[in-house]
């Protein structure tokens, strides 16, 4: 069969077209895309089937497991091309994102850097201070082990641009938070206040740690299984228990530490998180909508009872 | 469509976007006369008071890009609105060494001739359901020479302010509190004028984006 691969202006970015026999799947398909720009290599390929103008609906994107065949009309076949850009393993941007803050945050501690702050370095450091770095050091070291040995991306890739937006986030909250946390002039709360905040963090983190777990079975090591309905644990009362417990063990870490810029951070995070908990619901609601044999989407919180 | 609702908003724009054409033309206004009649140390003096009045408005859009009744996307309309109010708020209410700076100048001239034109055109849209080709492309073209000569004079001036920033301390945290909160107005000031490394190319090809998107769609028509 025969497959026309256009730009979305139209335009041949294949020209003459490409030959399949009827076993090739659209993976077929991207490689000999590759073969014949030798610049779009498939994970920043998109290809799309074609939507009359002015229509208002969203593009049929060709998934790389199937057949070519389940997307032609008869032997022919046009696609739509998009360059994603540059891309970047999820796994490589999840390490350094996420690198920044675990070396960072020990350099306030360790080191002398508040003199040339203008201030006259303590070199002893508070009990709650060395427990802070301690826990706050286990968070991202758990974060980095997870991305390489639990977590199933849906997506291989991400755009490069993505590494300097997440890296900037991360390494300048980091710094934010060691800079206030480590500082010789830092006013402690209660030896209660410090215990109970820490504790309480650590079991959202563990919490955390299970539902990445039941999240982690929920797709095949292939990265295949695409939207399922997530069960188990928190999972039956709130969609995205995982950002759950995340917000919910950096509000623990506060609570210990108390400091604005700490709370800045898990207001924004929190924000971040509820924006993509809010796309995960309705997606999984219009998903499992109870009809043609799928099961319904049942009645849950999305990401923090009991509000929202 | 006679639907009330619809008709309020036409109402609603149509006051706001006029009733700043008319205090940007009044600033814009001012300023070219004393710089004939006084000199460019009493440009800041004269705009004073409509600068600030239709400056601080501007903050109603940061709520009609959340609210979705501009199409405006939010990442476009905050780092605008941010920068204006710093500049207007920040640098030159709380230092006035700055103000006597031939930078104050090109600042409002660029910015209000930049406001005339965008808020007219937004104005006639809302009011008369109508944009005059010649008003369209001023609108979509003008940013070619008003953001780099805006954005120079809004980096130019925190950059003439930082010194003063510094020794006044003004609004200055400092440590040991019990929230453990620091601010410093001059680190803060240097962050400022970090944003404008991303933001300035970032606020001027989504321009570049949608001028081709305007002035190719009309063309078509």
């Amino acid at each position: 069969m025969k497959v026309l691969v256009v730009s979305r202006s139209g335009r041949e970015v294949v020209r003459g077209g490409l030959e399949f026999s009827d076993a090739a799947t659209v993976a077929h398909l991207q490689e000999a895309i590759y073969r014949k720009t030798k610049k779009f290599y498939p994970s920043r390929q998109r290809l799309t089937l074609p939507v009359q103008p002015g229509s208002k609906e969203k593009p049929i994107v060709l998934s790389g497991k199937k057949s070519i065949k389940d997307y032609a009309d008869g032997n022919n076949l046009t696609v739509v091309l998009k360059d994603l850009g540059p891309q970047v393993s999820y796994r490589t941007l999840f390490f350094f994102e996420y690198l920044g803050p675990l070396l960072i945050y020990p350099i306030f501690y360790y080191f002398p850097v508040y003199q040339y702050f203008g201030f006259k370095d303590k070199h002893e450091k508070l009990p709650v201070q060395t427990y802070a770095m301690y826990y706050w050091c286990f968070h991202y070291f758990k974060r980095i082990l997870e991305t390489f040995f639990v977590h199933r991306f849906s997506h291989a890739t991400s755009p490069i641009a993505n590494v300097f937006r997440n890296c900037a986030y991360y390494w300048t909250f980091g710094a934010y938070i060691a800079y206030h946390v480590n500082h010789p002039l830092y006013t402690p709360v209660s030896d209660l206040q410090i215990k109970i905040g820490f504790a309480f963090g650590l079991l959202c983190q563990a919490s955390n740690f299970y539902c990445h777990i039941l999240l982690k079975n929920l797709r095949s090591s292939d990265g295949s299984g695409g939207y399922q309905i997530p069960r188990g644990f928190l999972f039956n009362i709130v969609t995205c228990a995982n950002y759950t417990t995340e917000i919910y063990q950096w509000l623990g870490f506060n609570i210990a530490t108390q400091t604005v810029a700490g709370y800045v951070f898990l207001l924004v995070a929190a924000s971040i998180m509820t924006n993509w908990a809010l796309g995960k619901h309705r997606r999984l609601k219009k998903l499992f909508d109870g009809k043609d044999g799928r099961p319904k989407y049942p009645r849950r919180w999305v990401i923090l009872p009991p509000f929202l | 469509m006679a639907n009330p609702l619809s008709t309020l908003k036409r109402i609603y724009f149509s006051v706001y976007n006029w009733a700043l054409v008319y205090g940007w033309a009044q600033v814009l206004y001012l300023a070219v006369k004393t710089i004939k009649e006084s000199g460019i140390e009493h440009v800041y003096d004269a705009v004073e008071k409509p600068l600030f009045l239709s400056q601080t408005a501007a903050i109603l859009e940061i709520a009609h890009s959340l609210t979705g009744l501009v199409r405006s996307p939010v990442s476009a309309t905050l780092p605008q609105i941010a920068s204006r109010l710093f500049l207007v708020w920040g640098i030159l209410y709380n230092i006035p060494e700055v103000r006597t700076s031939v930078i104050v100048c090109s600042l409002v001239i660029s910015w209000s001739i930049t406001e005339v034109i965008r808020y007219s055109f937004f104005g006639m849209k809302e009011l008369l359901g109508i944009t005059p080709s010649f008003l369209t492309w001023l609108r979509y073209s003008s940013f070619l020479v008003l953001y780099p000569s805006g954005i120079s004079s809004e980096v130019g001036l925190i950059y003439l302010a930082l010194p003063y920033i510094k020794s006044s301390e003004l609004f200055c945290v400092r440590m040991p509190n019990k929230w453990n909160f620091t601010f410093d107005s001059f680190y803060f000031s240097l962050l400022a004028l970090a944003a404008y490394v991303p933001g300035s190319p970032h606020m001027y090809t989504y321009m570049l984006g949608q001028r081709k998107k305007v002035l190719s769609k009309s063309k078509r028509e």
